[in-house]
């Protein structure tokens, strides 16, 4: 395999799905410990992406980040800035952010209607 | 030694996730070239990939007939992460060598779950010393599988002999709650053997021997 053949081969086209406006609800409980990890700085965001991989093909991908190079849409939610990527838009329109408290398998969760299946931990979905 | 030509797509990873992608989506721990196995949620087997490091990019082979089946597979899922495909399958030609070959000029061997496989550019074709009858028999011979014959989307990789390319304790991956669960009950189901000539149920027929996939006795 030659290596200049590779860079002139055509990248296969990836067919994006239609970018979606998110709508996106965070509970009570969830902007409880958003409020502690943010304190009083509202500089950050928080990114609710999706990566591939994980029991079922897709996983959350939760970050809280200053700035971020991919292309997102921001949203403002009980005055927090919420940073979704556009390429996963169509997986989390109308999801809701959840935080539950337990000593096993608590943190952060959620709740997607847009998911077939989960998987048992609740970090990857299909 | 000898050298049989396959059928194969030939697709280049690029981008700066592109070991993470590809790790998140099959059985082995993919952090250098290796074979690996793309699986369905319920971990039925998408296609046996050789994936091959070259330089900054990651080269992945597959079955040609699975190509567009593996491209549905990984497309979607690429969302924000940094990662592109090409497909270069129809500027080389993919071999297996019985014995490992010596790497030449424009030419990329590694070592696959089929031997020694050969990526050579179509400019610079290697003549074939194997017939398709030669190449069952090695296969026979050594318990290898391979697609449309013991690799199919009926089975998963402990039933055709793959078992050795899923990896015992990396993270998550699509079809690894099942797989994961199969081993550690030790409960993989039926195994790929060789079995005499004429049998009814073989995969592949042999000049002596064939192979099938069985339930073993255990």
């Amino acid at each position: 395999m030659d290596c200049g053949t590779c860079e002139s081969a055509p990248a296969i086209e990836v067919v994006q799905p239609k970018t979606v406006d998110v709508s996106l609800t965070i509970t009570e409980k969830a902007i409880e410990m958003l409020s502690d990890a943010f304190g009083d700085d509202r500089s950050h965001a928080l990114l609710v992406g999706v990566l591939s991989g994980g029991c079922s093909g897709y996983m959350y991908d939760l970050q809280i980040v200053e700035t971020t190079d991919i292309d997102c849409q921001e949203l403002d939610i009980s005055g927090f800035r919420v940073l979704v990527p556009n390429a996963s838009s169509h997986l989390l329109d109308g999801i809701e952010v959840d935080y539950v408290d337990r000593l096993m398998g608590g943190g952060f969760k959620i709740n997607n209607p847009n998911a077939s299946s989960s998987c048992g931990c609740g970090e990857s979905f299909a | 030694m000898g050298i049989f030509q396959i059928e194969a797509y030939v697709f280049i990873l690029s981008g700066k996730d592109r070991w993470t992608f590809l790790d998140g989506l099959s059985t082995n721990k993919v952090d250098q070239s290796c074979t690996t196995v793309l699986t369905t949620t319920q971990a039925k087997i998408i296609d046996v990939i050789d994936v091959i490091e070259v330089g900054e990019n990651i080269a992945i082979v597959g079955h040609g007939p699975y190509k567009e089946e593996v491209l549905r597979h990984l497309q979607p899922r690429i969302l924000q992460q940094d990662v592109n495909i090409r497909d270069i399958s129809s500027l080389n030609h993919v071999y297996v060598s019985t014995d490992q070959f010596p790497e030449s000029k424009g030419m990329t061997v590694t070592q696959s779950f089929l031997g020694w496989l050969i990526v050579a550019p179509s400019s610079m074709p290697l003549n074939p010393t194997m017939s398709l009858q030669e190449f069952d028999d090695y296969r026979i011979q050594n318990l290898i599988p391979f697609q449309q014959k013991e690799i199919n989307q009926s089975v998963h990789p402990f039933n055709c002999g793959l078992a050795q390319y899923v990896h015992e304790a990396k993270g998550c991956y699509i079809g690894q709650e099942l797989l994961t669960r199969m081993r550690s009950r030790g409960k993989m189901g039926k195994q790929l053997m060789t079995v005499e000539k004429d049998a009814d149920d073989a995969t592949t027929t042999g000049s002596e021997f064939s192979l099938a996939i069985r339930r073993t006795s255990t």
